[in-house]
């Protein structure tokens, strides 16, 4: 084979893989742009749910709509991918059944593992959350998959967190109201501000467990996930110093240590919530230098009772110590920085000129 | 003082050599529960402080031996103030002009300038530097220490900064005197060649005529007159 032809069969090659890549790829082209046209399964189906008075009546009484919007579904991330039988396999042959199910809730907790068949991961770590614990305890309101992402209309909940937000609002009502109104909920909910944490972000999704000591003991790792990150944080003038500083303090040298911590010594480590608050955390600098002072005195007084209120200047707010910060610590940091290698190089020097004596100069 | 018993010469009497011995045990207990905190995010760290039952008991065991330092500090500095005070002691230790000279002479027949090293009599500039270096260390390492136990006793009757910046200072001092003792004391006890392996009069007490003669000549003219 010539170069020449070489070059052509490789050409030809590469406009095969452009094709089929086209070939497949309308389903995501078009999921962005526009709507894919509705499948002929999925018309069949919507033959009669599209009728907004279908609905179904369980033992119990309950009722549900069986209206299908065609508009949820098609502007939805499953959309140009699932029909309608992928989901409700089951009531291929013996249809309509629903009406075995004992109530309504009955219905949403016997399709628990619908998902599982493509979600296999995410249905196994929810196997292992506070969640699942409470539904095996027999709580028929512990939320399944669809009461958090929705069902027909499931959105991608990387894009969506100020709704999956609010789906934890739908149990968690009070602790979403002062999320909602602290310095991340607020520009989340009010502006869909993607930098801030959403529920998920701390607490994880899926595998969500009980946030007790353990998780107040992780939350410096938690806060440092952003916190820590500088391009993220010199968006909003905040400095990345702030797990550093703790970290170099007494209160995280602590934390740093409290591995094998018995539960009640647990308690006795300080990590960032227990100043900054958990769901209500607050700008400090919004508040203006007064109002701060008083929330570290409030803080600090939690645990060191007798606390006079000129004992939290001895914290070092964050800040690492400089002329300006803490001239004192700055210039005690400084002479042993110089003082302890120059002492130290010179006692080397002399030890070795001892040596030399004795090997060479006699 | 020195007491002449045959070959040898008493040096150090029980009280220096319970005071060395004392120091070892607590100065290195002191190590271990407080260089960890200095470095918290190291493995070997982590794995001293579970070894000890914990931060907490850390804590508690560096403040005990911290209190027991101290008494330390305090009956050393009474009976050595005392005993000079009664004149009971010789005031052996008290730096003066002649070991700046000494060190200044010893260092150039170190470096070949000289073909004798200087006369040195029962301490050499040497020891005098690293024992005032220790009661200077310790008394830094003792003050530091108190403002760190008590804070919030300190912030009512002193600016608060003092805390932060005595945390600094307890934590470099340690590391400066860590250092001293790794490399300038064992080299000096042990790996110098007079020394060699180890010199075992702070544990006995005693000292050969023959090595006082020859590390300490003033002090053995003094005991011996001039041979």
């Amino acid at each position: 084979m010539t170069r020449r032809q070489r070059s052509k069969v490789s050409a030809t090659a590469g406009l095969l893989a452009l094709t089929a890549l086209l070939g497949v790829s309308p389903a995501f082209g078009q999921q962005a742009a526009k709507p894919a046209p509705i499948p002929d399964a999925v018309a069949n189906c919507l033959g009669c749910h599209e009728d907004k008075s279908l609905a179904l009546t369980f033992k119990d009484g309950s009722t549900m709509s069986l209206f299908v919007d065609i508009n949820d579904l098609k502007h939805s991330v499953h959309g140009s991918q699932l029909i309608c039988t992928d989901c409700h396999g089951k009531y291929d042959q013996d249809h309509p059944s629903g009406a075995t199910f004992p109530s309504r809730r009955a219905y949403t907790v016997g399709a628990y593992e619908l998902c599982k068949k493509c979600h296999f991961d995410t249905y196994t770590r929810t196997l292992e959350s506070v969640h699942y614990e409470l539904l095996k305890a027999g709580v028929d309101s512990a939320p399944m998959c669809v009461d958090c992402h929705g069902s027909h209309n499931i959105q991608n909940p990387h894009q969506k967190r100020a709704m999956m937000s609010r789906s934890c609002a739908v149990c968690h009502t009070d602790v979403y109201k002062v999320y909602a109104s602290s310095v991340h909920g607020r520009v989340l909910v009010e502006d869909d501000n993607q930098d801030v944490p959403a529920c998920a972000d701390c607490h994880t999704h899926h595998q969500i467990q009980q946030p007790g000591t353990k998780f107040r003991l992780n939350s410096p790792e938690t806060c440092v996930r952003c916190h820590g990150n500088a391009q993220l944080m010199a968006k909003y003038g905040i400095s990345t110093t702030v797990a550093q500083t703790y970290l170099a303090d007494f209160h995280g040298v602590t934390a740093s240590l409290s591995r094998n911590l018995s539960e009640s010594q647990q308690q006795m480590v300080v990590t960032c919530n227990d100043c900054h608050g958990v769901h209500n955390i607050a700008s400090p600098k919004l508040k203006g230098p007064e109002a701060m002072r008083a929330t570290v005195t409030a803080a600090c007084s939690r645990c060191h009772q007798d606390a006079a209120p000129s004992f939290p200047a001895a914290w070092l707010s964050h800040y690492p110590p400089s002329p300006r910060h803490a001239p004192l610590v700055w210039t005690v940091q400084w002479f042993y920085t110089i003082f302890i290698p120059f002492a130290v190089i010179g006692l080397i020097l002399h030890l070795l000129l001892h040596v030399y004596r004795l090997s060479a100069g006699r | 003082m020195a007491t002449n018993t045959g070959d040898f010469v008493v040096r150090f009497s029980f009280w220096s050599r319970f005071q060395h011995a004392m120091i070892i045990l607590l100065f290195g207990l002191l190590l271990l529960t407080g260089m960890p905190q200095k470095w918290p995010g190291l493995a070997a760290s982590r794995w001293i402080v579970d070894h000890l039952g914990g931060i907490f008991a850390a804590r508690w065991l560096h403040r005990a031996t911290g209190i027991a330092f101290t008494a330390l500090v305090v009956a050393h500095l009474t009976v050595a103030i005392g005993g000079i005070l009664l004149g009971r002691i010789k005031p052996s230790m008290l730096l003066g002009k002649r070991d700046f000279r000494d060190a200044i002479d010893n260092l150039r027949y170190y470096a070949g300038y000289a073909d004798t090293p200087p006369k040195f009599g029962r301490f050499d500039y040497r020891q005098k530097f690293e024992y005032w270096g220790l009661i200077f260390g310790s008394l830094i390492m003792v003050a530091t220490g108190y403002i760190l136990y008590f804070p919030i006793l300190v912030s009512r009757v002193l600016p608060a900064e003092l805390i932060p910046a005595a945390k600094v200072m307890h934590s470099y001092e340690a590391l400066f005197a860590f250092l001293i003792v790794l490399i300038w004391h064992m080299a000096g006890a042990h790996l110098s060649p007079e020394a060699f392996p180890m010199d075992t009069t702070i544990f006995t007490g005693k000292i050969s005529k023959e090595k006082l003669k020859h590390e300490h000549p003033l002090e053995y003219e003094d005991l011996f007159g001039k041979s």
